[in-house]
C-alpha cells in the first residue's frame, strides 16, 4: 500500500474546500472498496483522501409517488439492496445491486461511489439510466441536478467540476404499467465484473409500448443508451420480430472494445442476445 | 458421499473414520500461525524490482537513489549477490530438474523477473524505493510461443542445456511396433490439442522470513511443500553446511505443487537479512504470485491413434510439447511424467511417444497438481470419445473395453494392481443408469429453446509417488511418552490437505491408542526426520507407511515392557485403545501409561521408533461423469452435476478424501472453462495477473457433486492399502466436460479453456 494523507470532512463545504485546496491526486473517500484497491494495486496515484462518511444528511433514503426514490451519497449498496421497496419497484436496480462484488463489499460500497467511479462496466449505472435517474451535485456556489445519462464523459470521467460533490441520486417513480430488467453477463455467477450489462425499463399502455429505455454497460466509453433501438420499439406491441430487429439495432449502436475479458465482437453479440432477453424479462411483469 | 468397499474389512478403530482434524480449531479461530503472521523484533521488509521487458541484457543498474532513500537498509543486484548456477527445484537423485538459474543475472528472460531487491523498515518504503532503481536494458528479441522458440533462428534464452531452447533432450518412449500397429488399424484418428496456462492461485501468497544468528546460522520460515529441498539448495548456494540452515514451515495456505521450487525471492530474502544483520520478510502480492509463481505448462499435443472396427486400439503415436516459460523448474519432470503417462490409461501395445519441453520468454511454469498428465490425458480421453463416435458406439462402452486392467504395464514400468479403473467406470454407469441418460429425450425445453444438455465421461489414473523419476523415501519417528500419549515427528508439509491428521490416524490405529493421544510435530528441519516433500499425491501413501512402520516398532517395544511388568509372555498380550490386556483374561490389563511409567526401581521408558520406507508407486483411478448445460446464444457452459467415482485404495479419512476430490473438480472446472493466465504475445506482459481477471470458479459456480469412493484396488505399498487422491480429480474432470459439451452441441473441442466465444464460433461454423 502506497502512503497517502487522510482528511476527514465535517461538512460538504469543508469537503469541497479540501478538494480544491489539496490539489491534484485528491479523492473523496466513501466506502473505499474501489479506491483502496486502486491505491494498493498502484492503479491510481493518490496523495490525499477526504473521508465524507462523517458529513450529516447524506444517509437518507426517501420515496414518494411523485418524486420517486432518493438516496444519499452514503447509502451503501447492501442497504439499498435489502430494501423491500427497491425489490418491488426497481427490480432492475435490485438485480444490479445484488450482483455487485461480494456481500462484504456491498455492505461497505456506496451506490453513489459506484456511479462516480464512472466505470463503463459499473453494475448500478445501466438500470439507473434506464430508469431516468438524476444526480444531485453540490458546490459552494451552486446546487445542480443532472440527468444521469448526461453525467459521464468517458471511462472514469464525469461532468463534475473541481470542488463539486455528488450528494445523492433520485430515481423517478415506477408506475404500475412499467416493466424492468437488468441482465449481467460474466463468466461466473458472483464476484464478477460485467462483460456486458443490459438494463431495460419499459412502459406498456393497452398492450402497446408507450416508452422504453435501454442502457448498455461495458460496450462503450460510458454506459450507452440505444436510442434507435428504443425508437423502433416505441408504439409497438413488442412482438418477437420487432424485438429481434431492435436488438440487432442495439448491436450497431454500441461501441465495444476487445480486452482480456472478451472480444469486441463477442460483446456486440451479447448486446443482441441480452437486449432481447431483457425486454422479454421486463414484459414478464405483465404476464 | 458414499464409500463402497469390496476389500477385506478389518475392525478399524480410527482409520476410515472422519475424525476431527487436528488443526481445525486453530484454523477456524484464526490462531493458526502462517508464515505471514510472524513478526520478529527489528524485522525489515523486502521487495523485488521486476523487469518490464521480456528479454534483455542489463546494461546498467543504478541503485544510488534507492540506497539513499530514508528507511532503505540494503539493495541487491546481480553485481553484489553470489553468482551460483543452481536448480530451481532440487529433488535429490532425480533427473526431473534443470540447473539454469542464478539468484540474479545480468539477463532478463521474462517480463516480471526480479532484477534487484530492497530491504527497508516498512513495506511501503521498500516499495517506493523500487521506483528509484534505474535499470538500463538492451532489448533482445523474444519468443512467447513454443512453436516460435524451436525455429532455427529463434533467439536463445539460455546458454545451458541441449540448445535450441530445449529444456532437456526429447523424451522418447517406445513400446511394441508402431508401424505394424497402424498397418493393422481399420481407421486412424489424428488431431492436435492444446492447453492453456492455468495457475494454482493458492490462498496464501508466497512468503518467507530470514533471520541469521550470531553463529552465522540461518533460520528461514517459508511457505513451502519441500522444506528439506529448500534447506539443501539454500545451503548449497549460500555455501553453508546443513547444520547452519534451519527451515521452518508451520501452516500453509495451499501449494498445489507449485510451492516445491526454491524461488528467487527466498535467496534474496536470506541475502538481504545477511547484509543487514536483521530479520527480513518478503511476501508476494497476489500479482506476484502470478508473475513470479509457477503455473501449469501450456502444451501442444499431436495425437494419432489406430483403431480396429471392434474398438481395439492398435497404435498410438503422440508428440507433446510443454512450454516451460523462462526457466526449467519442473519442466523435465513434467515432460517425463506427462509423456510416459500416455503409455497407459487406455491399453495399446504399440506406442511411440515423444515429449519436448521448450523455453519461452514467459513466466515460469512448474509443478502443479496433475503434473503433465492433465495435458496428455485430456487428449487421450477426448480422442477416445471421438473414436466411439466414429464407431457409432457409446463412449462408455469403448472406454470400458479399453481401460487398463490388472497386470498391464503402468507408466512406471510395473504391472498395475487391481481393476480399479474398470470398476470405477462400471460402478458409475450402473449408479447413473447411463444407458437411459444416453437415450434420453433430447428435445430442448420450449421455455429455454437455446439451452442444450450434455453428459460426458472422463477417465484418469495417477501415481502416488514420483517413482521412477525420483527414488522416494518416507521417514517418520514415533515417540511414546510416559503418560501414554504419542508424538509423531514428520517432515511432511501440512499444505492444507489434512495430511497430518491422516498420519496421526495411522499411528493411533497401528499403535492401539486414541487419535486424540497422538501429537504431530512437523515443519522444523532441525527436529523432524528428513523428508522429500509433500507432492506427487504421496504423503499418506509414503509417509503414512513410514509412520505405520515406526508405530509398529513402538508398539512392539511397549508390549515387551508391559509383558515384563505383567509377567506374561509378549505373545499373550495385546494393545488396544490405550490398554494393554492379557488376551485370555481381558480383565487383567494395564494402561499404556502404567506400562511406560517408572515402577519398582525401573525408570520410565524411552521408546522411540523410526520408520523409513522406499516405495515404488501405486496408481489411483477415477472416472468423472459430468452434466453440462450449454447456452447456444451466449456460449456459456454451466457444469450442473458431477458424479466422481474414485478408487483410492483404503480410505484413511473419508471427508478429507472427499474434500480433495471436490476441490480438484472446482480447480479443474476452472481450468477447462474459465481460467487462463494470459501473456501478451507481442510484449510478454501478463494481461490478467490478479484475481479480477483470472477467473476461478467460486462456490456459486459449483455443480452438485456426488462423490463415490471405492476401495476397489488397494495397494500393498500403502498403509492398509491406501493410495493417493490429491491429483486424480483434476485430471478426470477436464475431458469429462469437453466430452459433455460435445454431447450437448455436437462440437468437439481440443483445447482448454473452452470459452463462450469458442462455443459461439464453433456453433456458427457448424451451422454454416
Amino acid at each position: 500500500m502506497r502512503r497517502f494523507d487522510y482528511h476527514r470532512a465535517e461538512t460538504l463545504e469543508h469537503a469541497s474546500r479540501l478538494l480544491t485546496e489539496l490539489g491534484d491526486d485528491t479523492f473523496l473517500f466513501n466506502g473505499g472498496t474501489d479506491l483502496l484497491v486502486e491505491i494498493r494495486e498502484r492503479l491510481r496515484r493518490v496523495r490525499n483522501v477526504i473521508d465524507i462518511k462523517g458529513i450529516p444528511g447524506l444517509s437518507d433514503i426517501t420515496y414518494d409517488e411523485t418524486r420517486g426514490l432518493t438516496f444519499g451519497a452514503l447509502v451503501t449498496v447492501g442497504r439499498l439492496e435489502r430494501l423491500a421497496l427497491v425489490r418491488q419497484r426497481y427490480p432492475n436496480l435490485r438485480e444490479a445491486l445484488a450482483s455487485l462484488g461480494s456481500i462484504q463489499v456491498r455492505n461497505r460500497a456506496t451506490v453513489v461511489g459506484n456511479v462516480c467511479r464512472a466505470s463503463p462496466s459499473a453494475d448500478t449505472i445501466p438500470p439507473l439510466i434506464a430508469d431516468g435517474a438524476f444526480i444531485h451535485i453540490y458546490s459552494p456556489t451552486n446546487m445542480r441536478v443532472v440527468p444521469l445519462s448526461e453525467f459521464f464523459t468517458g471511462p472514469g470521467r464525469t461532468v463534475l467540476a473541481k470542488g463539486e460533490i455528488v450528494t445523492g441520486i433520485t430515481v423517478p417513480p415506477a408506475g404500475d404499467n412499467t416493466g424492468k430488467a437488468y441482465l449481467k453477463h460474466g463468466r461466473r455467477k458472483a464476484m464478477e465484473l460485467s462483460t456486458v450489462g443490459v438494463a431495460v425499463s419499459l412502459s406498456m399502455d393497452d398492450g402497446v409500448c408507450s416508452d422504453i429505455r435501454i442502457a448498455l454497460g461495458a460496450v462503450g466509453a460510458t454506459v450507452l443508451r440505444a436510442p434507435q433501438a428504443e425508437a423502433m420499439l416505441r408504439g409497438t406491441t413488442l412482438d418477437a420480430a420487432t424485438v429481434k430487429n431492435a436488438a440487432d439495432k442495439a448491436m450497431e449502436e454500441c461501441t465495444p472494445i476487445s480486452n482480456v475479458r472478451a472480444s469486441a465482437d463477442y460483446r456486440r453479440d451479447m448486446v443482441g442476445v441480452l437486449t432481447g432477453r431483457a425486454i422479454r424479462q421486463a414484459l414478464e411483469t405483465f404476464a | 458421499m458414499n464409500v463402497t468397499t469390496p476389500i477385506e474389512q478389518r475392525d478399524f478403530k480410527i482409520v476410515g473414520k472422519s475424525v476431527k482434524r487436528e488443526d481445525v480449531v486453530e484454523k477456524v479461530t484464526g490462531e493458526a500461525q502462517y508464515t505471514g503472521d510472524i513478526k520478529l523484533p527489528g524485522m525489515l521488509h523486502g521487495k523485488i524490482k521486476r523487469a518490464a521487458i521480456a528479454h534483455a541484457r542489463i546494461k546498467s543498474i543504478d541503485v544510488s537513489k534507492a540506497l539513499a532513500y530514508p528507511g532503505v537498509k540494503a539493495v541487491l543486484t546481480h553485481e553484489n549477490v553470489p553468482r551460483v548456477l543452481h536448480y530451481g527445484s532440487p529433488h535429490p537423485r532425480s533427473a526431473s530438474c534443470t540447473k539454469d538459474q542464478y539468484i540474479l543475472d545480468d539477463k532478463v528472460r521474462f517480463w516480471g523477473e526480479g532484477v534487484a531487491a530492497v530491504a527497508a523498515i516498512s513495506e511501503e518504503i521498500a516499495d517506493e524505493a523500487l521506483d528509484l532503481i534505474e535499470v538500463e536494458y538492451e532489448a533482445l528479441p523474444a519468443v512467447f510461443e513454443p512453436e516460435d522458440a524451436v525455429l532455427p533462428d529463434a533467439p536463445l534464452i539460455h546458454d545451458v542445456g541441449p540448445g535450441g531452447n530445449l529444456v532437456l533432450d526429447p523424451v522418447r518412449v517406445n513400446r511394441g511396433d508402431i508401424e505394424a500397429g497402424f498397418a493393422e488399424a481399420d481407421f486412424v484418428l489424428e488431431g492436435t490439442f492444446s492447453g492453456g496456462r492455468p495457475h494454482p492461485a493458492y490462498m496464501e501468497p508466497n512468503v518467507c522470513i530470514a533471520d541469521w544468528d550470531g553463529t552465522n546460522k540461518l533460520t528461514f520460515w517459508t511457505s513451502t511443500q519441500t522444506s528439506f529441498m529448500v534447506r539443501g539448495i539454500l545451503a548449497e548456494v549460500l555455501g553453508l553446511p546443513l547444520t547452519k540452515v534451519r527451515v521452518l514451515v508451520d501452516h500453509m495456505g495451499g501449494g498445489f505443487g507449485a510451492k516445491q521450487d526454491c524461488f528467487q525471492h527466498e535467496f534474496l530474502c536470506a541475502l538481504l537479512a545477511k547484509e543487514t544483520r536483521r530479520p527480513v520478510k518478503m511476501e508476494f502480492t497476489r500479482h506476484e504470485t502470478f508473475i513470479a509463481g509457477r503455473a501449469r505448462h501450456p502444451c501442444r499435443i499431436w495425437l494419432k491413434q489406430g483403431f480396429k472396427n471392434d474398438g481395439t486400439l492398435v497404435a498410438r503415436d503422440m508428440k507433446l510439447v510443454y512450454d516451460s516459460g523462462a526457466y526449467g523448474s519442473h519442466g523435465p519432470g513434467v515432460t517425463i511424467v506427462g509423456t510416459s503417462a500416455a503409455t497407459s490409461l487406455y491399453r495399446c501395445e504399440n506406442v511411440r511417444l515423444e515429449g519436448r519441453c521448450v523455453y519461452t520468454n514467459t513466466p515460469i511454469n512448474g509443478a502443479f497438481r496433475g503434473y503433465g498428465v492433465v495435458q496428455s490425458y485430456y487428449a487421450l480421453d477426448i480422442q477416445m470419445d471421438e473414436a466411439a463416435e466414429r464407431l457409432g458406439m457409446d463412449p462408455a462402452e469403448l472406454k470400458l473395453k479399453n481401460v487398463v486392467r490388472a497386470g498391464d504395464i503402468a507408466p512406471s514400468g510395473h504391472p498395475i494392481l487391481g481393476h480399479g479403473l474398470e470398476i470405477c467406470l462400471q460402478h458409475g454407469l450402473d449408479v447413473l443408469d447411463w444407458k437411459s441418460l444416453r437415450n434420453r429425450d433430447r428435445t430442448p425445453d420450449p421455455k429455454r429453446p437455446h439451452m442444450r444438455k450434455g453428459w460426458g465421461i472422463g477417465c484418469e489414473m495417477h501415481g502416488s509417488s514420483a517413482y521412477p523419476g525420483i527414488k522416494e523415501q518416507g521417514n517418520a519417528t514415533v515417540k511414546m511418552n510416559e503418560d501414554g500419549t504419542v508424538t509423531l515427528l514428520t517432515g511432511a508439509a501440512g499444505l492444507g490437505t489434512g495430511a497430518h491428521t491422516a498420519l496421526a490416524q495411522i499411528v493411533a490405529e497401528e499403535l492401539g491408542v486414541r487419535f486424540e493421544d497422538v501429537g504431530v510435530i512437523h515443519g522444523d528441519t532441525d527436529v523432524v526426520p528428513w523428508d522429500i516433500g509433500a507432492f506427487a499425491s504421496h504423503t499418506t501413501y509414503l509417509v503414512g507407511t513410514a509412520a505405520k512402520m515406526a508405530a509398529g516398532k513402538v508398539r512392539t517395544a511397549v508390549l515387551e515392557r508391559a509383558a515384563m511388568k505383567l509377567q506374561v509372555a509378549v505373545e499373550e498380550i495385546d494393545l488396544s485403545e490405550g490398554r494393554i490386556f492379557v488376551i485370555a483374561e481381558p480383565g487383567r490389563f494395564m494402561t499404556v501409561a502404567e506400562a511406560m511409567g517408572p515402577s519398582r526401581g525401573i525408570p520410565a521408558a524411552n521408546i522411540v521408533g523410526n520408520g523409513t520406507y522406499q516405495p515404488t508407486k501405486s496408481y489411483s483411478f477415477a472416472v468423472h461423469f459430468t452434466e453440462v448445460d450449454v447456452d447456444t446464444e451466449t456460449g456459456l457452459v454451466e457444469v450442473k452435476r458431477v458424479v466422481p467415482v474414485h478408487d483410492v485404495g483404503r480410505v484413511i479419512h473419508p471427508i478429507a478424501a472427499q474434500g480433495q476430490i471436490e476441490g480438484g473438480i472446482q480447480q479443474g472446472i476452472g481450468h477447462t472453462l474459465t481460467e487462463d493466465y494470459v501473456i501478451d504475445k507481442k510484449t510478454g506482459r501478463s494481461l490478467n495477473a490478479g484475481l479480477v481477471d483470472y477467473k476461478m470458479p467460486l462456490s456459486m459456480d459449483m455443480p452438485d457433486i456426488e462423490t463415490i469412493i471405492l476401495e476397489a484396488a488397494p495397494d500393498p505399498g500403502g498403509p492398509w492399502g491406501a493410495k493417493g487422491v490429491g491429483e486424480d480429480p483434476i485430471i478426470a474432470i477436464g475431458p469429462s466436460i469437453a466430452n459433455a459439451i460435445h454431447d450437448a452441441i455436437g462440437v468437439r473441442f481440443h483445447h482448454y479453456p473452452i470459452t463462450p466465444e469458442d462455443i459461439l464460433k464453433a456453433l456458427r461454423e457448424k451451422g454454416a
